[in-house]
């Protein structure tokens, strides 16, 4: 079964000015399976980020409907839009969006205690995830104390901690060196292979090569989709390339 | 072309910035006219032919040079923040190709606007209000008042001077700032990472320690003149404590909170406390500022205003009477009780002259004398001071029966070696007798409340005793007739005459002067005092501390406010990104409104709550130093008091809601780009 089903997704802007519309998503639509890893691919400007938005049920779309676990999310009330978020999404964002003012064990309580779990269910879920990310040694510490690949390791234990329906990674590789990127990608498919279904928006080549089927937006449409199949990291990185080098040259549609 | 370069660009950054250069604008346009007005007034003419003028005016003098200190301090502090949020714009410049001294040159254009526009309006607005602030002078000092507006060419000089002097200071601090830094330094000087805050137990332990102390030394401080020193000690020690526990304690706190995993892990209490323990990092030593300022507000203001609402009880207190009159008698003078009906009957005529008449009289004799009070006798000092014990001094007034019973409307009796006893203010005598010099063993047989004269009272720090006697003459003999050194009487039977008139003040002066005058003529030794002669003096005292009270209340409340704005302004983009971040995390909108606002009121409210608690405390010391003046309305003084607070909380909520409204404003604004 579908865990999200996107139908027909459109977005529009009005410029502040109110003459100019922009269609930043025309028709989009796709659906992920429970337990995939979905790359979005496109270059800056064809609309990931809004879609991702969108997704998140930070932004509304101006048509189409978005459905998680079968619910209309466009059906949900304001009021429980953040609850909604809280329990069935996971973020991981480019810039790790940890809070400097908590310790690396608070950021990552930081959904559950939104969600009023107590202490010590909280601890209980974090032992595990703590240990898988191999983040246990620098729970008491601070965000300024850390790396870069162990803060979006916490922001991935912070993603995960509410054992979320789907986790949604903006550009996670985007502020890590190729090492840690390396680590995080290895780490994502670790989490998808216990069943994790993870939806990551990327203009990386790299990391989208470690996704299950990779799908291609070019001007506000879904423009082309790569399945995996049985194809290695290297084959799947090269049939990506070769995508892109269709899509910036223009080929045919 | 070039020439206009540099002000077009000063005038731009104002511009661009007007959020924070607005309100320290109008905090230098405002401290400009406070500093115009106090020189106007003590410079002002119109003070001159008072009779409490000279008091006013060094009053005022004073006020100036304080203000002038205060005013140097603040704008010094606010003009940081303006600088702090500047550098990233200088920084840029900088990096685009300006060198330092042409950065210089654009900030002395700067503070050259900003200089002359807060001269130019300062001295207006002084001008302006000047007349109104003199009006309301004139009206504290209950005088008459003229509605012609005078210019004080000594107070724009004195202002712009002044002004001219701190703001050149200001700019050359900002020069200091922006040589010793980099420009890239300069352009990251607002985001670089903080360490969490360690928890200080020492300092946080001292202060509350320090507090704790201070508050028992300021409420079990007895006497407030003998224990000056000490009630010094403690002020300098809630200062101390105050900025410990602001800087450290509230660190503390906070920590044992998240060590409460219970309370810390719930939605309104995760973000609001850590966050807290780094907004009381920064702004501890800000707040516990602020909370100094307000006690030091709320502590004048009331003090000043009861003193001045109270000025007439206390003028009541001590001139009991409208025309007061103290004659004494030698012992051997035959006539004493002639030349009292002579006096009592010129009185009567030149009230009658004057055309109205006299009520409420007041008269009685008495022997009054200072001594030693050991085992029940007491025993005459010639001198206060060569006395080894200064506690066991009393003043002692004998007075006949038969007048304390005219005067109380009582028909006491009492039988010789008899007497009544009067306990004023801080006597409290236990014995059941007591003996005057050599003289016989007095017994006493009754104490009552009350006597119609205080003055003596009042007038005198030491206790006072009233004794009431059947046999004066026998009674007072053996003191009368006690000689010092020079082989004079060391203490006088005296006369005490006064009465009240349905006269105006003018008149009152007139009838005072005339006896005064036909009392010298004749050659008695009498004083005479006129509760309407004394009136302006005592209102030049009050009125002038009650004035100066209200003005330095202005200027720390905006003090006060101003600082909070800018740290709540300067937060606010602290704060953006971490809203941001936990709204994507799953926070709702109230969540975090909540969340704000928690922090908001804390900050805001911490330091006027601790204000509130210090000025509990300090608050029967005050009552003390007060009833030194001659102000025992305890009820008045709580009154005004809580008024104060009220007034102040009320004026600081307006000041709250127009921050926090700002404060909402840019962190739920965009992010900022640059």
């Amino acid at each position: 079964m579908s865990i999200l089903e996107v139908q027909a997704l459109k977005k529009t802007y009005t410029t502040r000015m109110g003459s100019n519309q922009v269609e930043a998503l025309k028709n989009v639509s796709f659906s992920v399976e429970e337990g995939e890893y979905v790359a979005i691919m496109g270059e800056s400007g064809s609309g990931k980020t809004t879609l991702l938005n969108i997704l998140a049920a930070l932004d509304r779309p101006t048509g189409g409907s978005v459905r998680l676990d079968g619910q209309e999310l466009s059906a949900i009330r304001e009021s429980k839009i953040a609850a909604f978020r809280r329990d069935r999404l996971g973020f991981v964002f480019q810039d790790f969006n940890l809070l400097d003012t908590f310790s690396i064990e608070d950021n990552i309580f930081l959904p559950l205690v939104l969600a009023g779990k107590t202490p010590q269910e909280m601890k209980k879920r974090l032992e595990p995830i703590a240990a898988q990310l191999g983040i246990t040694s620098i729970l008491k510490k601070y965000p300024y104390e850390v790396s870069g690949g162990q803060k979006q390791r916490t922001a991935v234990a912070r993603a995960l901690i509410t054992h979320p329906r789907l986790i949604l990674a903006d550009e996670p590789t985007g502020a890590l060196d190729s090492r840690a990127t390396d680590d995080l990608l290895g780490l994502f498919e670790k989490i998808n292979h216990s069943g994790q279904t993870i939806l990551m928006v990327t203009h990386s080549v790299k990391a989208a090569s470690h996704a299950g089927r990779v799908l291609f937006i070019k001007d506000g449409v879904v423009f082309h989709q790569l399945y995996r199949g049985q194809e290695s990291d290297a084959q799947l990185y090269q049939r990506i390339s070769d995508t892109l080098t269709l899509l910036t040259t223009g080929g045919e549609r | 072309m070039k020439i206009g370069f540099y002000p077009k660009l000063a005038w731009m950054g104002i511009r661009r910035n007007s959020q924070l250069y607005t309100p320290y604008l109008l905090t230098c346009i405002g401290m400009v006219t406070m500093s115009y007005i106090v020189s106007f007034l003590a410079n002002s003419p119109l003070l001159d032919p008072l009779s409490g003028s000279s008091v006013m005016k060094e009053f005022l003098r004073i006020g100036f040079v304080v203000f002038s200190v205060f005013a140097l301090i603040f704008l010094f502090y606010t003009n940081s923040f303006l600088i702090r949020r500047r550098k990233k714009e200088l920084g840029l410049y900088n990096i685009l190709g300006m060198g330092k001294k042409h950065l210089a040159l654009v900030l002395l254009w700067e503070a050259a606007m900003m200089g002359a526009i807060s001269l130019a309006g300062g001295v207006f607005c002084g001008i302006t209000l000047s007349k109104f602030s003199e009006l309301v002078l004139m009206n504290l000092l209950k005088e008459d008042i003229d509605f012609t507006l005078r210019l004080s060419g000594t107070a724009i000089t004195q202002t712009l001077g002044l002004f001219a002097v701190i703001f050149g200071l200001i700019f050359l601090n900002t020069l200091r700032q922006l040589h010793v830094t980099s420009p890239v330094a300069l352009l990251h000087s607002e985001d670089f990472g903080e360490k969490p805050p360690k928890t200080n137990w020492p300092m946080a332990l001292a202060g509350a320690l320090l507090l704790a102390a201070a508050y028992w030394i300021a409420v079990s401080i007895q006497d407030p003149v003998s224990a000056i020193l000490w009630f010094m000690i403690a002020v300098i020690m809630v200062i101390i404590a105050t900025y410990l526990l602001f800087i450290a304690g509230s660190v503390a706190i906070c920590r044992i909170l998240q060590k409460n995993k219970r309370y810390y892990y719930k939605t309104n209490h995760f973000v609001s406390v850590s966050s807290m323990i780094y907004r009381m990092r920064r702004n501890g030593a800000g707040l516990a500022s602020i909370c100094i300022l307000c006690t030091m507000v709320l502590v004048t203001l009331s003090s000043t205003t009861c003193l001045y609402l109270g000025a007439e009880d206390s003028l009541r207190q001590s001139y009991p009477r409208n025309i007061y009159l103290d004659l004494s008698v030698e012992r051997d003078q035959e006539d004493a009780v002639t030349i009292q009906q002579q006096i009592q009957q010129y009185a009567q005529k030149v009230v009658e002259q004057a055309g109205t008449n006299l009520f409420n009289e007041l008269s009685y004799s008495a022997v009054s004398y200072r001594g030693k009070l050991e085992n029940g006798e007491l025993t005459l000092q010639n001198s206060l001071y060569n006395s080894a014990d200064y506690n066991q001094l009393y003043d002692v007034m004998v007075v006949p029966l038969e007048d304390y019973n005219r005067l109380m409307g009582t028909q006491e009796t009492l039988e010789p070696g008899q007497a009544l006893l009067y306990l004023g203010k801080d006597s409290n005598y236990t014995g059941e007798s007591i003996q005057l010099e050599d003289g016989e063993s007095l017994q006493i047989v009754k104490k009552v409340d009350g006597f119609a004269d205080y003055q003596m009272d009042r007038a005198l720090m030491r206790p006072v005793i009233y004794l009431f006697v059947e046999d004066f003459d026998a009674v007072t003999e053996p003191m009368l007739s006690v000689l010092d050194e020079n082989g004079a009487p060391m203490t006088d039977l005296h006369w005490y005459y006064g009465f009240d008139l349905e006269a105006s003040e003018q008149q009152q002066i007139g009838i005072y002067q005339q006896i005064q005058d036909w009392v010298l003529e004749n050659g008695y030794s009498a004083k005479c005092q006129s509760v309407a002669e004394e009136r302006s003096v005592f209102y030049g005292l009050y009125g002038g501390l009650f004035f100066l009270g209200i003005l330095f209340g202005i200027v720390f409340i905006f003090a006060a406010v101003l600082i909070i704005y800018y740290k709540q302004v300067s937060e606010g983009y602290e704060d953006r990104a971490r809203f941001e971040i936990l709204r994507k995390v799953g926070m709702t909108g109230r969540e975090i409104r909540q969340s704000i606002n928690s922090q908001v009121l804390t900050v805001f409210f911490l330091p006027l709550l601790t204000a509130g608690v210090h000025l509990g405390f300090a608050f029967p010391l005050i009552y003390k130093v007060l009833s030194v003046f001659g102000l025992i309305n305890l009820s008045l003084l709580l009154a005004v008091t809580v008024g104060c607070y009220l007034i102040f909380a009320l004026f600081y909520i307006l000041v709250y809601r127009i921050t926090s409204g700002s404060y909402y404003k840019i962190v739920s604004g965009p992010k900022e780009t640059l």
